[in-house]
C-alpha cells in the first residue's frame, strides 16, 4: 500500500498541476504575440495586445457599467434577503430559507433566455402585456445593459445573501443583548452595534460579487449580442470570432480580465479576514429573530417575490414558450404543441448534446471526485512537503473566467500533436480542471470537519491503512464525496464558457447548444431544451438535499 | 520484570521547535503512570509517539522489551499493539456503539461469537451494555468516554494509552470518571500511560506522576513525592498550591533560611545554595502548635467548601493557607503562623 501511495500521490500532482498551468502558460505567451496569431510559438514578441485595451475604453466602460448595475442590485436583494430570513419572525422562514438556493441553480444563461421571453421587445410576454392593457412602446427592453444586469443580479443575489446572511448569523446575540441592558435602544442599538457588526460582511460580499459579475458571460452573450452591446466577456468571444480570429488581443484581454478578479476578490478576502468582527469564533447562532407583528405578512411578500421573481416567473415563461408553435408569441393567439420536445430529443445535433452532455457530467464527476478526494487528503491531512502549493495550484480556475479558461484550453490543446480537439474527451479534461475549485472546496470541507483522531484511532485499533480508509476515512467523507459528485455533475451539465470554445460539431453539448439555437431564432426550442437542462439539474439537487438530510453521522 | 513501555533518550522536533527533550522513563507491567504538565510541555508528543502516531526524531522506544522505534526501525501504529483512549473520544459516529468497541476484535478477525461476548464483557463493565445498539452520535459526553474505554480495552491490548480522556466531562463526572477507571485499570492490571494537565487527576489516580516541562521531564516520583518533596520550583508551583518564599540559607546545622524580610525558618533538608523555599498552603497552621512560628494577621478568607482559603499578612508579603471549614477565624484577627521543617522544601 505504501508503494502505491508512493506513486500515485507524484503522479497526481504532476498532471493535475500541468492541466491548470499548461493552458495558462499558453496563454501569457499568446497575450505576447504581436505576430501572426495563428502561429505558434510567436514569432514576434510585445506588449501590444495590453495597448490595444486601453485604446479600446468602450467595452471596459460597458462591463464596468454592468457589474456596477447588477452587483447594487444583487447585494440590495441579498441584504433584504438575509435581514427578512435572518432577522425578522415570519411565517414559513425555514422553508424559504431552504428555497433561496434555487435561484443559484437556475444559471444566469437560462435566467437570460427566460427574461428575454418575459421582456423581450414588443414580442415578451410581459411587452405585449402591457400593449394589451393601453400602453404604448415597450414596459421594459431587456436587450440593454439594465436588462443584463438584472439578469445577473437575481442569480448573484442567492450568493450575496448567502455571504450576508451567514455574517448575520455568526453575530454573537449577546452583543445586542448587552447593549439593550445597557440601556440603548433598538434603533440605537441597530446603529451602533448591528450595523458595524455586518458591514464587514456585506462590504465583502459587494466586492465578491462585483469580482463574479466582471467574468460572467452568459447573460451578456445572450442579451448584449443581438444589440451589438459588448462587455469584456463577449468582446474575447467575438475577436476569437473574427477572421482571422484574434487570439492574441483576446488572451490579453482574458489576462486583464483575470488580474482585475484577483486583486477585487483578494481585497475582498482581505475584508473578510481582517476586518470582520462578526465572525471570529466561527460559531453559528441564532439571533434573536425581531417580532414584527403585522409586519410579517409584507415582508413575508418580499422574500416570496425573490423567489417568484428569480425562479417561478422565468421558468413558467419558459415552459409557457416551450410548448407554442410559434417562435414569437401573440398572447391572444397562442398554439400548444408538444413538438418542441420532439425535436429537442430528435434534432439531428441536438439529441446528441443532452447525450454528451449526460456522458460529460457522469463520467467527470466519477473519475474526478476520486482523484480530488485523494488531492484533498493529502493537503488537508498529509505532511508532505509542497501540499500548500498545491492547493493554490487547484484553485487557480476559480480566479480565472470560464470563457478566458476555455480560450486557453483551445490555444494549448490546437497547438499539441495529441488529435484531442473536438472531441468529447478535451472537453472533458476541460471541465476536470475547471472544476477543480469546485471539487477541492466540497471535499475539503469534510476532510477538515473529520476529527484526525477518528483515523488515528482506527490505526491504534489495529486497523492498516487500506482498512483504516475503507471502514472509517471513505464512510466519514461519503457525504461530501456525493456532494462533490452530484456538484460537478450539476456544473458540467450546464457549463457554457469553456465549451463555447472546444465544442466540435461531433462533441455538442447542452448549454452552448441552447444559445446558437436562440441566437438562430427559435426561442420555443431553446425554451424547451432550457427547461430539459433545468430539470436535469434540479434532479441532482433533489437528490443531493436527500443525501445531506439522510446523513445524520455528522461528526460534531 | 520487563518494562512494558521503555522510553529511552526521546527526541520529537518540528522543525526548530523541540516538542519532546531527551525523554527517558520505563513503566512496570500493571502500572499506572501520568504524564503531567501544562499544556505544549510535550507530555502528548510523548504518548503519540509511544502510539506510533508521531515519528520520533531520535532516541528509542520498546514496547514488552522489543524495539517498535528506533532511528533504524519502525513499527506502525497498527502494529504494536497498544490502545489508546483520545481527548476527542473518536467515538466513530457512522458505526453503532457495538460496532465502535468490535473495531478492534474485527481488525483481528476475532470469530463472531467471541466479539459479541467480549463486546458484552467490556460494555458492562463500563455500564454501557444497554447500549449496544445504538448510534453513536446519539451519546452524551459521559457515554462516549465510557465507549471509548471499552473500545480501547476490549480487544484486551497490553497497553492503554490515555489521552486527557476526562478533560472534556464536567467536574463531577470527570470526578466519578477518575474513580472508574482506577478501579478498571487495577481489576484487568492493564498497564496505562495517562496524559494529563490536571495535578488533582494525575495525583489520585497515578502509582506514579512523571512532571514534564518545556519538553523535559521535570521529576519521577510517586504521588506523594511530587507533592512532598518537589523538586523544582516549577513542580512545588505545578502541583498543589504552594507559597515560594524568597531568601538564603544562614546555617546548615541546624539548617536555617532567612526570609527577605529577615524571619527565621527551621528547615528539615535541602541544598545550602538554594533561595527558595516552597511551603504548601495546607501544612501551615494558624495556631503555635509547630517549631517555626510567625506572627501575622489575617487579610481575607475565602469559604470555599471542602476549605478555607486564608491570605495571611506576615512580614514578607502574603501567605496563602488552607484550613479545614471547621477552623474559622475573622478577618483582621491577629494569628500565629506555624509550620513544620519536614514541610519546608528547599529549592
Amino acid at each position: 500500500m505504501r508503494d502505491l501511495r508512493v506513486w500515485i500521490v507524484p503522479i497526481l500532482v504532476v498532471v493535475v498541476g500541468a492541466l491548470v498551468l499548461y493552458p495558462l502558460a499558453f496563454l501569457i505567451t499568446e497575450s505576447f504575440n504581436v505576430g501572426d496569431p495563428q502561429i505558434f510559438p510567436p514569432e514576434a514578441w510585445g506588449a501590444g495586445n495590453y495597448l490595444e485595451l486601453i485604446e479600446e475604453p468602450r467595452v471596459i466602460g460597458n462591463t464596468l457599467l454592468v457589474a456596477s448595475i447588477a452587483t447594487v442590485l444583487a447585494v440590495l436583494f441579498g441584504f433584504i434577503q438575509a435581514w427578512i430570513l435572518t432577522r425578522t419572525m415570519i411565517p414559513g422562514r425555514e422553508r424559504l430559507e431552504r428555497l433561496m438556493e434555487l435561484p443559484y441553480y437556475m444559471t444566469p444563461l437560462i435566467g437570460a433566455l427566460a427574461w428575454g421571453v418575459l421582456l423581450g421587445p414588443k414580442t415578451g410576454l410581459g411587452n405585449q402585456a402591457w400593449h394589451l392593457i393601453g400602453f404604448s412602446g415597450d414596459f421594459f427592453n431587456i436587450y440593454s445593459p439594465q436588462g443584463i444586469a438584472w439578469v445577473m443580479a437575481l442569480f448573484e443575489g442567492t450568493v450575496a445573501f448567502v455571504m450576508i446572511s451567514a455574517s448575520m448569523k455568526s453575530m454573537d446575540p449577546s452583543l445586542e443583548e448587552s447593549s439593550r441592558v445597557l440601556g440603548a435602544g433598538k434603533l440605537r442599538t441597530a446603529l451602533r452595534i448591528t450595523l458595524p457588526m455586518v458591514a464587514p460582511g456585506v462590504l465583502s460580499a459587494t466586492i465578491f460579487v462585483f469580482a463574479e459579475m466582471l467574468g460572467s458571460f452568459a447573460a451578456a452573450f445572450v442579451l448584449g449580442i443581438p444589440g451589438r452591446f459588448y462587455v469584456v466577456t463577449t468582446a474575447i468571444w467575438e475577436s476569437t470570432l473574427s477572421y482571422p480570429p484574434d487570439y492574441g488581443h483576446a488572451a490579453a484581454m482574458g489576462l486583464s480580465l483575470s488580474g482585475a478578479m484577483v486583486i477585487t476578490l483578494g481585497i475582498a478576502r482581505l475584508i473578510m479576514r481582517h476586518g470582520s468582527y462578526a465572525t471570529i469564533t466561527g460559531k453559528a447562532f441564532r439571533p434573536r429573530a425581531m417580532e414584527v407583528g403585522a409586519l410579517r405578512y409584507p415582508l413575508m411578500g418580499i422574500a416570496w417575490g425573490y423567489i417568484i421573481v428569480a425562479v417561478i416567473l422565468p421558468l413558467g415563461a419558459l415552459t409557457l414558450t416551450s410548448f407554442q408553435k410559434f417562435a414569437t408569441v401573440i398572447i391572444p393567439q397562442m398554439q400548444f404543441t408538444l413538438a418542441n420536445y420532439e425535436t429537442a430529443f430528435s434534432l439531428g445535433s441536438i439529441g446528441p448534446a443532452f447525450a454528451n452532455s449526460m456522458i460529460l457530467g457522469v463520467s467527470v464527476a466519477t473519475i474526478g471526485v476520486p482523484i480530488i478526494g485523494v488531492l484533498a487528503w493529502i493537503i488537508y491531512r498529509s505532511t508532505m512537503p509542497g501540499r500548500v502549493l498545491m492547493e493554490y495550484v487547484m484553485m487557480i480556475p476559480q480566479a480565472v473566467p470560464r470563457l478566458v479558461f476555455g480560450l486557453g484550453l483551445l490555444w494549448a490543446w490546437i497547438n499539441i500533436p495529441i488529435p484531442l480537439y473536438g472531441t468529447l474527451w478535451l472537453l472533458g479534461i476541460a471541465y476536470f480542471t475547471v472544476f477543480l475549485p469546485l471539487g477541492l472546496r466540497t471535499i475539503a470541507g469534510v476532510v477538515l470537519q473529520v476529527d484526525k483522531s477518528l483515523e488515528e484511532c482506527a490505526r491504534v485499533c489495529g486497523a492498516s491503512w487500506t482498512q483504516q480508509m475503507r471502514t472509517v476515512t471513505l464512510p466519514l467523507l461519503r457525504p461530501g464525496l456525493v456532494a462533490a459528485w452530484l456538484l460537478i455533475f450539476i456544473a458540467s451539465v450546464r457549463e457554457l464558457g469553456v465549451s463555447v470554445f472546444l465544442m466540435g460539431p461531433n462533441s455538442k453539448v447542452i448549454a452552448p447548444s441552447i444559445v446558437s439555437s436562440w441566437l438562430s431564432a427559435s426561442s420555443e426550442l431553446s425554451a424547451a431544451m432550457a427547461l430539459l437542462q433545468t430539470v436535469m439539474v434540479f434532479i441532482a439537487v433533489a437528490i443531493m438535499f436527500r443525501v445531506a438530510r439522510s446523513v445524520t453521522g455528522t461528526p460534531g | 520484570m520487563t518494562p512494558r513501555i521503555e522510553v529511552f533518550e526521546l527526541v520529537v522536533r518540528y522543525g526548530d521547535t523541540t516538542a519532546v527533550d531527551r525523554v527517558s522513563f520505563a513503566i512496570a507491567p500493571g502500572e499506572l503512570v501520568t504524564l503531567l504538565g501544562p499544556s505544549g510541555c510535550g507530555k502528548t508528543t510523548t504518548l503519540r509517539a509511544i502510539a506510533g502516531l508521531e515519528t520520533p526524531t531520535s532516541g528509542a522506544i520498546s514496547l514488552n522489551g522489543s524495539p517498535v522505534w528506533t532511528t533504524k526501525r519502525a513499527i506502525p501504529a497498527e502494529k504494536r499493539g497498544v490502545s489508546m483512549v483520545f481527548q476527542s473520544y473518536a467515538i466513530w459516529p457512522h458505526m453503532t456503539v457495538f460496532e465502535n468497541v468490535a473495531y478492534g476484535l474485527r481488525v483481528r478477525g476475532t470469530s463472531a461469537a467471541d466479539i459479541k461476548s467480549n463486546v458484552a464483557r467490556v460494555l458492562d463493565m463500563v455500564q454501557m451494555g444497554a447500549y449496544a445498539d445504538r448510534p453513536s452520535s446519539a451519546l452524551s459526553g459521559g457515554q462516549q468516554q465510557r465507549v471509548a474505554v471499552a473500545r480501547a480495552i476490549a480487544f484486551s491490548p497490553t497497553v492503554v494509552l490515555f489521552d486527557e480522556p476526562l478533560s472534556n466531562l464536567d467536574a463531577k463526572l470527570r470526578a466519578e470518571m477518575r474513580v472508574e477507571l482506577r478501579e478498571l485499570q487495577r481489576r484487568l492490571d492493564i498497564t496505562s500511560l495517562y496524559v494529563t494537565h490536571d495535578q488533582e487527576e494525575a495525583l489520585a489516580i497515578s502509582d506514579r506522576v512523571i512532571v514534564m516541562s518545556g519538553g523535559r521531564i521535570e521529576q519521577i516520583g510517586s504521588p506523594e513525592d511530587i507533592y512532598n518533596r518537589p523538586v523544582s520550583r516549577f513542580v512545588a508551583d505545578f502541583v498543589g498550591s504552594a507559597n515560594m518564599i524568597e531568601g538564603r540559607v544562614v546555617s546548615t546545622d541546624p539548617l536555617v533560611f532567612e526570609t527577605k524580610a529577615g524571619v527565621r525558618i527551621r528547615a528539615a533538608a535541602g541544598s545550602p545554595h538554594s533561595t527558595t523555599l516552597a511551603l504548601r498552603s495546607s501544612y501551615i497552621h494558624l495556631r503555635p502548635d509547630e517549631t517555626n512560628q510567625i506572627a501575622g494577621t489575617i487579610h481575607r478568607r475565602m469559604f470555599h467548601g471542602d476549605f478555607i482559603q486564608y491570605v495571611i499578612d506576615w512580614p514578607d508579603g502574603q501567605l496563602i493557607v488552607r484550613r479545614p471549614p471547621t477552623e474559622l477565624l475573622e478577618e483582621g484577627s491577629a494569628i500565629t503562623v506555624s509550620f513544620a521543617p519536614d514541610y519546608c522544601v528547599l529549592l
